[in-house]
């Protein structure tokens, strides 16, 4: 009895211990510990996706050939259509380019495009974040924009030599600027992640919609990025605006909630644009560099 | 036990009276008593004042502006909006830290520097914020300039906001000593204005757009800096109708109207608020307090150094109401554009004012006068150089209500009606009308050397005789005249607001004209002591020496007329259930065959007349030009006037332009004004003609 209160009083001093230490320690100190937890845990992470990814493959191979067959035939004739869109985008960027050289209007963004498999998923009420099994190593930037297909799925917060932690549509770390279908005159509206409430579904809200906008008739209005802040190209969908888009208090202007364009919470596999350049905000991200701005000007 | 003196040393060498014991007890008692005492005093007696005090050193309220509410044409379309203005803001409370290490680091410094010296503290820690917000302003232009190009170095390229000087990029010590002395609670504006960065600089829309995208997507969410979305005054048609509109100003909130609930429940917490907007010309002043709103309220603790902590209870604002003008926003800027081309021999603008009202109703379509002002440049902060730029061109005299000229030829109207109503002459007189008329032993010219011969009524309003004008109103009186004038209310004041709606101006415009002059013989005697004579009732029978008036004033006159009554209550304000009864009209006391030569006279004018040179064909209307001398520095120039309605059979609109002309007396009534005067009347053409379809 004894030595168990003991025991326990040592465990308690031990936690008073290291949480002082903790907080006195220097800046620097604490980030290599975080980093070093972050890359320890890597293994587990990479483990848990692959242990996942077979399970599915399991589970593929349970199927009966018939089934599989029709997969392979469906799969077969969308590669198909993928190849003829393939083709057709390809004559579109080439015209793109022969206008862009015709008016010497050079491209605003250029990106590598990175494909990562997802090994987890926080989605809390508060953080909405995924890990993805590419980091550093495989060239992959803070600030990078994380897409699946045409459809933004969040940006790139922190990484690690071979992970990246990245904040989702619904996080609160995550804002862009988005133009809403059906508003002819391209106003910039707001996009951020809202933190949800205990037992709720996290949401993103769209804010500065102007007070004449009205979603195109019958249809739920899409939300796509402007392209304007260097970050996102532009005409990628964030998601769709939800109906029921309500006016602030002071009447002069509208906010909604957004739908976000992919199911968050089963998506497995996401790209990453990785900017050919560094933006200005990837810079000021960089404590080391943040000296660059005034070298730039 | 017993020490060698045989005494117990455990026993007080000198013990203690009871009496004195008492006294310490009393006195620990008394003492008891009076903190007892002390504390319950405060709790029961005390405890409202101290709890009020307490509130009042803790807490306070910042007053937050409403926006104000949108101005309309009649036809629905947005004459003044309001936009988002996104701020760029700094929590000075977030950034203690930085401030702190910033004012260590420089302390330091100044100690290693001048180690005899006490160095100012206060400078310090007002250089130590300066270095701060600066080094943040530094990394947001940064971000905003910069675009993702390829450069020289693989690098972001970097693209300076267009026109802003490196020191409009920086805080100014004076704005954050202000801040930091009145509104220290509230955000600091590092960029007031994302899109337009400074009044004057603006850039264009995409431009803006891509600065606040850029911020948003780029700049780190967390932080001391944010980004703040409020709502400014917009003018989507620049200077378009700016004298109707006006522009706003920036007022103190605090001495405005405050929210009762919020005086009621605050009466004595201190006050903060942000900077709100005034209506300072146009209908922006004068219907200031219906486009005005209510605040709204923040409640909030603040810090021992007076910044804001926590918000405890807030009352949005409440947006102004709407208000729907009558103009037309397609015959105004027809009225605009065809003023804008009359020029001097400089290609400058020369002043003019131009009317269309709504014959039956009397709403005003179209209100202009050039020069004018963008209205936008007064949103924010308007510049020396720009109003200074308004002012010597003369901008801010709204010439369609407030400026006062002498209306010449279109006068005759009145000199034919007040001769026919007096007897003097009738519709189909036929006087003879030679190159001039001798008055006072003084020839008075015509305009034509050669005369026009024998004219009746329909003739004189189509060839503008001024002899006839002289015969008729010698004949006629001055007082006569006078009377008439006055009938049709060429010296009442006009635009004035229902008394119901008498709020803080009791005119639906600002200042609109109030000393017109219709002559008589004891009008003389008092300006110039001086008895009247023939030559003055033969100048006023033409429209000439002392008569002023407005060109709304003879928009008015000739509406009255097409209607066949003497007074046409104009308004810019739209009704759409107005009845078309106006304040003291009655009919105008013609027959129907004199009154028919006066319409006819007028179409005539249009049809080979004076103004034939801006006949629409297939769409008769009835005008009477007019071209009255004054003088422009020193100088004799000529004023070019032409009134009217449309179509000449069933009028629906009244119109008249002015124009100030040059020295060279090139400017003609019919020639100057009355292309102004067709395309209106084209614009409302075609506006009528979609409606019906």
């Amino acid at each position: 009895m004894d030595n168990n209160r003991q025991g326990a009083k040592a465990s308690y001093v031990a936690l008073v211990f290291f949480t002082g230490l903790w907080m006195i320690l220097p800046s620097a100190v604490r980030r290599f510990n975080r980093e070093a937890f972050a890359e320890f845990q890597a293994p587990a992470l990479h483990l848990v996706g692959k242990g996942r990814d077979l399970a599915r493959y399991w589970e593929l191979q349970s199927r009966s050939p018939e089934e599989l067959v029709a997969a392979a035939r469906d799969l077969a004739r969308i590669n198909a259509a993928l190849e003829l869109k393939i083709h057709s985008l390809d004559d579109a960027r080439k015209e793109n380019t022969r206008l862009r050289e015709m008016l010497r209007y050079p491209q605003s963004t250029e990106f590598v495009t990175v494909v990562a498999r997802v090994s987890v998923r926080e989605t809390s009420s508060w953080w909405q974040r995924i890990i993805i099994r590419k980091g550093r190593s495989d060239g992959v930037r803070p600030g990078c924009p994380v897409v699946f297909g045409d459809r933004v799925i969040g940006r790139v917060s922190v990484v690690h030599l071979t992970t990246s932690e990245v904040d989702l549509v619904t996080s609160p770390g995550f804002r862009c600027t988005a133009f809403l279908e059906g508003d002819d005159q391209y106003h910039v509206v707001h996009v951020s992640g809202r933190a949800g409430l205990a037992l709720s579904a996290p949401r993103a809200m769209v804010s500065i919609i102007p007070l004449g906008y009205n979603p195109p008739a019958g249809q739920i209005a899409k939300v796509m990025t402007t392209g304007l802040g260097g970050v996102f190209p532009s005409g990628l969908t964030l998601g769709t605006l939800e109906a029921g888009v309500q006016t602030t208090s002071e009447k002069h202007m509208q906010t909604g909630a957004l739908t976000p364009a992919k199911e968050l919470s089963f998506i497995q596999e996401v790209s990453v644009l990785i900017p050919k350049y560094p933006t200005a905000g990837e810079i000021l991200l960089t404590p080391a560099d943040t000296g660059k701005a005034e070298e730039f000007r | 036990m017993k020490d060698i003196d045989g005494q117990n040393p455990s026993a007080p060498s000198d013990p203690i009276s009871a009496w004195r014991l008492r006294a310490v007890f009393f006195f620990f008692c008394a003492g008891f008593v009076y903190v007892a005492v002390g504390l319950s005093y405060r709790q029961l007696v005390q405890n409202e004042s101290l709890t009020k005090n307490s509130d009042n050193q803790g807490q306070r309220v910042v007053i937050l502006p409403p926006s104000r509410g949108k101005i309309y044409d009649r036809n629905g379309y947005v004459l003044v909006d309001n936009r988002v203005r996104w701020s760029v803001k700094a929590d000075l409370l977030a950034l203690q830290p930085e401030f702190r290490k910033e004012y260590l680091a420089l302390l330091k410094k100044e100690k290693e520097r001048f180690p005899e010296r006490r160095p100012d503290y206060d400078q310090l820690q007002q250089t130590a914020r300066l270095n701060v917000l600066n080094a943040w302003l530094t990394k947001i232009w940064f971000v905003i300039d910069s675009t993702n190009q390829k450069a020289a170095k693989g690098t972001a390229k970097v693209k300076s906001t267009p026109d802003l000087h490196p020191e409009e990029r920086m805080v100014h010590p004076d704005t954050l000593r202000k801040h930091l002395n009145e509104r220290r609670a509230l955000l600091f504006p590092l960029i007031l204005d994302l899109a337009f960065p400074n009044s004057g600089h603006a850039v264009t829309s995409e431009e803006g757009n891509r600065s606040v995208a850029r911020f948003i997507e780029q700049f780190p969410v967390q932080g001391p800096i944010t980004l703040e979305a409020d709502m400014v005054r917009s003018y989507p048609n620049g200077k378009l109708a700016s004298h109707v509109l006006g522009y706003v100003r920036d007022t103190d909130i605090l001495k405005g109207q405050l929210d009762d609930e919020l005086v009621e429940k605050f009466a004595n917490l201190q006050k903060l608020g942000y900077t709100g907007k005034k209506g300072a010309d146009g209908i922006e002043a004068t219907y200031n307090e219906v486009l005005s709103g209510h605040s709204g309220w923040e409640h909030w603790t603040k810090t021992s150094s007076g910044y804001n902590k926590e918000r405890l209870e807030a009352k949005p604002p409440k947006q102004g109401a709407d208000v729907a003008l009558s103009l037309d926003t397609k015959i105004q800027k027809s009225a605009e554009e065809a003023l804008a081309k009359i020029v001097d021999s400089q290609g400058k603008p020369l002043p003019a004012a131009a009317v269309m009202l709504d014959v039956n109703t009397g709403e005003i379509l179209a209100l202009a006068s050039q020069p004018s002002f963008d209205p936008n440049e007064m949103a924010d902060r308007v510049t020396q150089a720009y109003f200074d730029q308004v002012n010597s061109e003369g901008g801010w005299l709204n010439r369609s209500t407030q400026g006062l000229y002498a209306p010449g030829s279109t006068f005759k109207l009145i000199t034919a009606t007040a001769g026919m109503r007096a007897g003097k002459i009738d519709w189909d007189d036929i006087l003879d009308c030679g190159p001039s008329y001798m008055v006072g032993g003084r020839a008075f010219p015509e305009h034509d050397p050669v005369g026009y011969g024998q004219v009746d009524l329909e003739k004189m309003l189509a060839v503008s005789c001024n002899v006839w004008n002289y015969q008729v109103g010698l004949k006629t009186g001055p007082e006569n005249l006078a009377k008439e004038a006055r009938r049709f209310g060429l010296d009442a004041p006009l635009l004035q607001k229902p008394s119901e709606h008498n709020n803080h101006s009791t005119t639906e415009l600002p200042n609109p004209a109030t000393r017109m002059v219709v002559p008589d013989r004891a009008y003389k005697q008092r300006i110039a002591g001086e008895p009247w004579t023939d030559g003055d009732t033969a100048n006023t029978s033409i429209g000439q020496g002392y008569l002023l008036t407005t060109p709304l004033h003879m928009a008015c006159l000739i509406a009255s007329i097409a209607r066949g009554e003497t007074r046409t209550t104009p308004s810019i304000i739209h009704d759409p259930g107005r009845d078309g009864r106006h304040a003291g009209a009655e009919p105008i006391g013609l027959n129907t065959q004199q009154l028919n030569a006066l319409r006819e006279g007028m179409l005539r004018c249009v049809e080979e007349g004076t103004a034939k040179s801006v006949r629409i064909p297939g769409l008769p209307y009835a005008a009477k030009t007019g071209t009255s001398e004054y003088f422009k520095k020193g100088e004799k120039a000529h004023l070019a006037w032409i009134i009217g309605y449309a179509p000449a059979d069933n009028p629906v609109v009244a119109f008249c332009v002015l124009v100030e002309g040059q020295l060279d007396t090139s400017t003609w009534g019919g020639k100057t004004a009355g292309p102004v005067a067709r395309d209106m009347i084209l614009a409302w053409r075609t506006a009528a003609d979609k409606k019906d379809k």
